[in-house]
């Protein structure tokens, strides 16, 4: 059987996507045993863009570089993949969405402590977007979406198989409570609480103990990581599946619902919260239309009512 | 005639870089300096975050070495919330750091250095990867990515997962160590050990086939690196500046960062460079990552790796000017690394249940610093009453390398000058992976265009030549 060719390409992000193909560990060589690839910025000396069957696409649009790359990738991949939170969502770096782009380059270049110069690099660096960081679609169609900071290798494993055999994928669209054993329960707890202010009782939900965990408003591509290891989510895979496909829902609304029924912690308080901790809860998927079609959704008057657009 | 060359993109190291090297109108290279062509503003959006999400928000800087931000943070966060973490938590933080290095060394010497040393820089330039070392020295690469592999599982283990694990928090570990992780991570500790030392005589084996190799990137600099006392320390301790007389130059505290470094933007790159200062405001490059720890460091504190170490020195030299010796001081510490893990796998006290101190008074101001794969990383937070961050400073290893890079790009440049476009530009390329830079993390990104050559003359392309 002829292998199927993959290409990959590497826009804004973190090289962490990329590590968790190699995280397949033993099942890597049965992957390449399947797959020729043609092009893998971080591990070839392949520079221009051959012609394959998948496109395997990792990180956001960041400059007009960025964008370039993504239509060479369309062009030559019959079926591209958006591989990663900030593929498929603008991931962390979205978090740019809450202010100019000007205002970014200062920061580190002009206005920063233990800098001695003062002028932001512009002779020959790419230009960066406009709009800030969009996902991989707003460029370009994409066939298939893998978010997930990095999916965990299950996933990618089911992935690449489903992908390469032509079949669905057998994952489902679970939420991270899915693979947490915490006990939801109805308690006392009046105020809420963070995360790093003390002891966490280990077989609780978050939610019941007042602390705000998203793992009830997102994907499971991490298999749980956090809850079961004692952090509450803090949504790194992007909004889960209720949330894309239903306008009126949001992460502030649901959490907000679950948590007041559990604790004595009013539902409005716990939603203001959310809104006033904005850059905190929203930090992975930010720059998502998924939120801001939303018709409640406001996300850059919470943040700039926090002051100094902080 | 002055020219130009461009190498767009460099290829197999970490993040995405171009090269500009300008030759003067006497034939000699002139500036050569390495553009870092992305920027993604972490320091501007993390402000008005919580506090308490930095060390998973931070590792997102980085995928390749996410612990380090990972732990740096956490660092941070038990100085701004005045909670010195148990022995088991310092422990199991220490062992998640031996389990990322023992990843990055590992993948760097076979997936991104080993197939210019295993098969050649004359070898085609498509089999030129790990593929191509899977079918060359598929025993060897198969080790390597075992090796990988467990260090990743390690990570995977105490950390929460592998890539940006999540369990360090203010004040400790959120996830104490059960005694089946215990077992495991045991066995896992053994055989890397094993096999680091199977790795490490391999590798020193490549290096020394070619008599040149070794010696022919010389670069004289100062080096810095983090001991206690006079021993290696990856996790916490002192800043030592050596210079390449051998004598101390300076010892600080990760607090006082901004007494002794300062940074610099360049205008064609997003990546700042940062040099050394003294009170006059005259400054000076340094290097660091794992040839400038083993030229500051007296011993490793684990008796494999002293004898490794004492070995290196004596080849190398005390302190090794040789860049290429980088990829030798690498894999020392990969067995220094596997040594340490089963070493404090031994001690019950990383057993305990007591992994987390519970926050005192809220400090405004942390600062904490950590050896990442690739050198020194310092993060700096200041916060509001409430704990939001009011601003950041990330200073990350690469940034610090950034100017002995440059040197060694034009070092190597003028080496190879009369030599094809082909061996010039491989040979710029191999030079530049000696470092490991790691761009993502000094930010990152570049174009996709294939490798080429400018022949620039009177501010025209003259010739344009592809490999």
């Amino acid at each position: 059987m002829a292998k199927v060719t993959v290409s990959f390409e590497w826009l804004s992000g973190c090289s962490g996507c990329e590590l968790s193909i190699v995280d397949l560990h033993e099942r890597l060589l049965a992957v390449l045993e399947e797959i020729d690839i043609v092009r893998l910025p971080i591990l070839m000396d392949v520079k221009d863009y051959p012609k394959a069957a998948l496109g395997i696409v990792t990180g956001a649009l960041r400059t007009h570089h960025d964008v370039e790359c993504a239509k060479k990738m369309r062009a030559s991949c019959d079926a591209i993949l958006a591989f990663g939170t900030c593929g498929v969502y603008g991931g962390p770096q979205g978090s740019g969405y809450a202010h100019a782009q000007s205002e970014l380059a200062e920061t580190a270049f002009v206005k920063n402590p233990t800098t001695s110069t003062h002028f932001v690099p512009d002779q020959g660096v790419p230009k960066l977007l406009e709009e800030g960081v969009l996902p991989l679609d707003a460029a370009i169609p994409v066939d298939l979406y893998l978010p997930g900071c990095p999916p965990h290798a299950f996933y990618v494993f089911e992935a690449l198989k489903s992908v390469l055999h032509g079949k669905p994928p057998e994952f489902g669209e679970h939420n991270v409570c899915f693979h947490c054993d915490r006990h939801m329960k109805h308690t006392e707890v009046s105020a809420l609480r963070r995360v790093h202010e003390g002891p966490v009782e280990q077989d609780t939900c978050f939610l019941s103990q007042g602390i705000l965990c998203m793992g009830s408003a997102t994907l499971d591509r991490c298999r749980g990581a956090c809850p079961t290891r004692g952090m509450p989510c803090s949504g790194c895979t992007g909004p889960s599946e209720a949330i894309v496909l239903e306008p009126n829902r949001d992460i502030r609304t649901e959490i907000a619902t679950r948590m007041s029924m559990m604790t004595k912690i009013p539902k409005a308080k716990i939603t203001t919260e959310i809104e006033k901790q904005a850059k905190t809860y929203y930090a992975y998927a930010m720059a998502s239309p998924v939120f801001r079609q939303k018709p409640t959704f406001l996300l850059r008057r919470w943040i700039a009512q926090q002051g100094a657009a902080r | 005639m002055s020219r130009q060359l461009v190498i767009n993109p460099v290829t197999r190291i970490e993040g995405h870089a171009q090269v500009h090297i300008e030759i003067g109108d006497d034939g000699k290279v002139g500036a050569a300096t390495l553009h870092v062509l992305e920027f993604r503003g972490f320091e501007r959006f993390v402000q008005g975050m919580q506090a308490e999400l930095m060390p998973t928000i931070t590792t997102r800087i980085c995928g390749t070495c996410p612990h380090a931000h990972h732990l740096v943070a956490a660092k941070c966060l038990d100085a701004m919330f005045s909670a010195p973490p148990p022995k088991a938590a310092l422990l199991l933080r220490q062992l998640l750091n031996c389990g990322s290095m023992i990843h990055s060394h590992a993948i760097h010497f076979f997936a991104l250095a080993g197939p210019d040393l295993f098969l050649g820089q004359s070898s085609p330039v498509a089999k030129r990867n790990l593929v191509g070392l899977l079918e060359a020295a598929p025993e060897l690469a198969k080790k390597a990515l075992r090796l990988r592999s467990i260090g990743q599982t390690i990570v995977e283990i105490v950390g929460g997962r592998g890539t940006h694990p999540v369990t360090a928090v203010a004040g400790g570990m959120s996830y104490a160590l059960t005694a089946q992780n215990h077992d495991t991570l045991k066995l896992l500790a053994a055989e890397a050990l094993e096999l680091a030392n199977v790795v490490l005589v391999a590798g020193k084996k490549a290096l020394l086939k070619d008599p040149a190799l070794l010696t022919r990137l010389p670069l004289s600099t100062n080096d810095m690196g983090t001991l206690q006392g006079k021993t290696l320390d990856l996790y916490d301790g002192k800043l030592r500046v050596r210079r390449p007389d051998g004598s101390v130059a300076l010892e600080f505290a990760a607090a006082d960062y901004a007494t002794h470094l300062v940074e610099e933007a360049l205008p064609h790159s997003y990546g700042k460079q940062v040099l050394l200062k003294d009170a006059s405001g005259a400054t000076q490059p340094y290097r660091v990552g794992p040839l400038a720890r083993l030229n500051c460091a007296e011993d490793t504190g684990t008796p494999l790796a002293d004898a490794a170490l004492a070995d290196f020195k004596k080849a190398c030299g005390n302190p090794s000017t040789q860049i290429v010796a980088g990829h030798w001081a690498r894999l020392v510490e990969l067995l220094h690394c596997a040594e340490k893990a089963v070493a404090m796998l031994k001690d019950d006290a990383i057993r305990s249940p007591e992994v987390r101190t519970a926050p005192g008074a809220i400090n405004r101001h942390a600062v904490a610093h950590v050896e990442a794969p690739r050198g020194v990383l310092i993060h700096d937070y200041k916060v509001d009453q409430n704990a939001l961050i009011e601003s950041a400073n990330f200073v990350v290893a690469t940034q610090h390398n950034i100017a002995s890079i440059n040197t060694t790009i034009k070092n190597a440049a003028s080496l190879l000058l009369d030599k094809s476009d082909t061996e010039l530009l491989d040979g710029v390329e191999f030079a530049i992976r000696c470092y490991d830079p790691c761009l993502s993390c000094s930010t990152h990104r570049v174009g996709q265009m294939p490798m080429q050559i400018n022949l620039w003359q009177g501010g025209q392309t003259i010739r344009t030549a592809r490999r």
